[in-house]
């Protein structure tokens, strides 16, 4: 993060932030869209619109990597997994009826309290910095790699732990309920499987 | 001025190759397959050995009703050909052909996940197609599309992984510049690995389940009709050119070649893309399609295990000759 | 010795490629006519000199695809005081190809060779009535018959030349005798 550019106004945007905010302007309508469609199958095309939308974000914060690798993990393989979760079930073209819970208010109040712990967070940490557009990409490979991997390497490995216990417990699992069946491979319990190891691909 | 245009010289360029080289491979198969069949193939559109049959065949394709099923999402069956068709046109913006700024559409940092994250997308048009036309073997086709695509995708990345660490970036045109040609037999393990798990992705045979006719009809497919139909076609011979080129550039050495590379670097590109388009084709006329759990099976037990060996040992050699 | 593994996969690829440089066997049809061999059966021509009106290739025919109309001339006596003779006149011969399923029993049993396989094939007709093809169409189909392929070398000679070459050798014997008893 390179220091404020020291005469920087809010009343004379430049392009790249024109640009920001009616990509983010689009992420969020398509972020609302998702969670509101009673078609589920669309709920997840507009979840793919909302992670595209993040990645130009990224991008547009010069973090190059990270916005290829959201596009990766999150579009290519989640999106995938989820539309594949979805095909199995009876999800029918078009609405549908029971596609609501009885605790969206819980959900609402949950989601607002995480996005303003995010907000408050990212603007407690940053406050007034600006990103240098025209400087040297703060968001490169080797930048991010260095600084991950130098100043972040401790919650990168408890991440990775993390993760693998994530995995253990899906092979677990699976195991059971391949016990339980005492027959032939039970096909959920290879979906399961498939997705532990999806996980360890993503990460 | 000059920058603008450029980009739209760039552009066109690009263009021009993903209007064109996808027909060029789907006219040498025609013939290759035919020959192997110990056919002639098409012989009469365009006078000379048929070599207009697939303009013939796109002008058909136009003139033909497009028709949406009744049952059908009907936006999302209508989209789903242009965004299957869209990321390879994305892709070949980055794969370079030759050295130097002028030989690549757009230089990108980390080239490497671009082109895989792009490609990845393209695979969302065959579920949205699955599951918008209604229709059991098209839900069944989407199904296996993207339990394909979740089995093959991890070994891919794990070989081009490899070569990324081999390289030391994950730019492009950066791996390009650090290649040796001792990379050819120590990355030979992740560049097979590579290439069978593009073909699984493109759903090329003999990994055509998600589109096997003699079971599902054509899988996602089935509903198209039309110029929508000869985008999905499109799109996969642009994904076998895509395949092509991004495994000439991470494990042949792109436009590096035994002598001749200074200026004529992009004729290597291209002939060994070209060869590999051959090599594609070959595969298809000679092995018979795979059953789906032996599909699984392949992945999971043999190109998974095979992709970590060889990334153990870019691994060791990396440390071992630094 | 166990196989390498691999190595029907690599065979398999060896076969697509040398199939591939060899010659192919697609026949370029319209462009090319096929050469047919004699006797192939395409097309049943009819050399009416040759019939008899004995109505037994119709009768033979197990489709009845067959149709004869003759009718009775008279011809007057050769020499006079002789007895007039009756003659076969053929009226009418069909084949309705339609039914015909090209089984070639009529040509096997036409005793006066009157019927030829031709292999003439491309008569295709937009309606099925008009497969029925009258006697000049048979006959017209003669011409495209081609010569019978030569016997083979050991072959026993054909039947009426051995007869002819029988009494051509006689006759010969016969004038020889006289001359060779006067010396």
């Amino acid at each position: 993060m390179s220091l404020a550019a020291p005469t920087h106004g809010f009343l004379s945007p430049t392009g790249v932030e024109i640009a920001f905010l009616l990509v983010g302007l689009v992420t969020f309508g398509a972020a609302l869209v998702s969670v509101t469609t009673r078609q589920l199958v669309h709920a997840a095309l507009w979840l793919v619109v909302t992670l595209g939308g993040l990645a130009v974000e990224y991008l547009l914060l010069t973090a190059e990597f990270i916005a290829w690798v959201q596009v990766l993990i999150y579009v290519g393989s989640v999106v995938v997994l989820l539309l594949f979760g979805l095909m199995l079930t009876k999800a029918p073209i078009g609405r549908s009826p029971d596609a609501d819970s009885g605790n969206r208010w819980a959900a609402l109040t949950v989601a607002v309290a995480a996005a303003a712990a995010l907000v408050w967070v990212v603007v407690d940490a940053f406050r007034a910095t600006w990103i240098d557009l025209d400087g040297a990409a703060a968001g490169s490979t080797k930048v991010t790699g260095e600084s991950l991997f130098q100043h972040w390497v401790l919650p990168f490995e408890a991440l990775s732990v993390l993760l693998l216990a994530a995995l253990v417990g899906a092979i677990v699992l699976s195991r059971k309920a391949k016990a339980d069946a005492a027959g032939p491979e039970v096909p959920g319990a290879r979906d399961g499987q498939a997705a532990a190891e999806r996980a360890e691909g993503a990460r | 001025m000059n920058g603008v245009l450029d980009v739209a010289l760039r552009l066109l360029v690009v263009f021009v190759v993903f209007l064109t080289f996808p027909l060029i491979v789907g006219q040498t198969e025609h013939k290759v397959m035919a020959h192997m069949q110990g056919r002639l193939g098409p012989m009469y559109a365009g006078g000379f050995h048929g070599w207009a049959q697939l303009i013939a065949d796109g002008v058909k394709f136009a003139q033909k009703e497009d028709v949406v099923p009744n049952g059908a999402d009907r936006r999302i069956f209508q989209l789903a050909p242009a965004v299957a068709l869209l990321p390879y046109l994305l892709v070949l913006l980055a794969i370079p052909i030759g050295p130097g700024e002028g030989a690549v559409g757009q230089v990108l940092d980390a080239g490497v996940f671009f082109v895989l994250a792009v490609m990845a997308v393209g695979v969302l048009g065959s579920l949205m197609a699955g599951w918008a036309s209604a229709n059991k073997f098209s839900l069944l086709g989407g199904l296996r599309t993207a339990a394909q695509l979740l089995a093959y995708e991890l070994p891919m990345l794990l070989a081009a992984a490899s070569v990324a660490m081999a390289a030391g970036t994950v730019s492009l045109p950066g791996i390009l510049d650090a290649f040796e040609w001792w990379w050819l037999p120590w990355q030979i393990v992740g560049a097979i690995v590579f290439f069978v798990a593009g073909l699984a992705e493109l759903q090329r045979p003999p990994f055509d389940m998600p589109v096997a006719d003699s079971e599902i009809i054509f899988g996602a497919y089935t509903e198209y009709t039309g110029l929508r139909f000869a985008l999905f076609l499109l799109a996969e011979y642009a994904g076998i050119i895509v395949l092509c080129g991004l495994t000439t550039v991470l494990f042949l050495g792109g436009w590096h070649g035994p002598w001749g590379a200074d200026g004529l670097g992009w004729v290597w590109t291209l002939l060994k893309t070209a060869i590999l388009a051959f090599v594609v084709i070959w595969l298809r006329v000679t092995y018979p399609r795979l059953r789906e759990d032996q599909l699984q099976k392949f992945s999971w037990t043999l190109l998974v295990p095979l992709s970590l060996a060889q990334i153990a040992l870019t691994g060791i050699v990396k440390v071992v000759i630094q | 010795m166990a196989p390498i593994p691999g190595s029907g996969l690599a065979k398999g690829l060896a076969v697509t490629l040398r199939t591939m440089t060899k010659k192919t066997v697609t026949a370029q049809y319209p462009d090319v006519q096929p050469d047919l061999p004699p006797r192939t059966r395409g097309v049943i021509g009819l050399f009416e000199e040759n019939c008899t009106v004995c109505m037994l290739c119709a009768r033979e025919c197990p489709d009845w695809c067959i149709y004869i109309d003759s009718h009775k001339e008279t011809i007057p006596a050769a020499a006079p005081g002789g007895r007039d003779r009756s003659r076969n006149v053929l009226d009418r011969f069909a084949i309705d190809f339609s039914l015909c399923m090209y089984c070639g029993i009529c040509i096997e049993v036409c005793p006066f060779d009157a019927l030829f396989w031709s292999p003439e094939f491309e008569y295709a007709e937009t309606d099925i009535r008009e497969l029925t093809h009258e006697r000049d169409k048979l006959r017209e189909w003669m011409w495209t018959v081609p010569a019978p392929p030569a016997l083979d070398a050991g072959a026993e000679e054909p039947k009426e030349i051995a007869a002819a070459r029988k009494t051509a050798e006689k006759l010969a014997a016969a004038q020889a005798e006289p001359q060779g008893g006067d010396t």
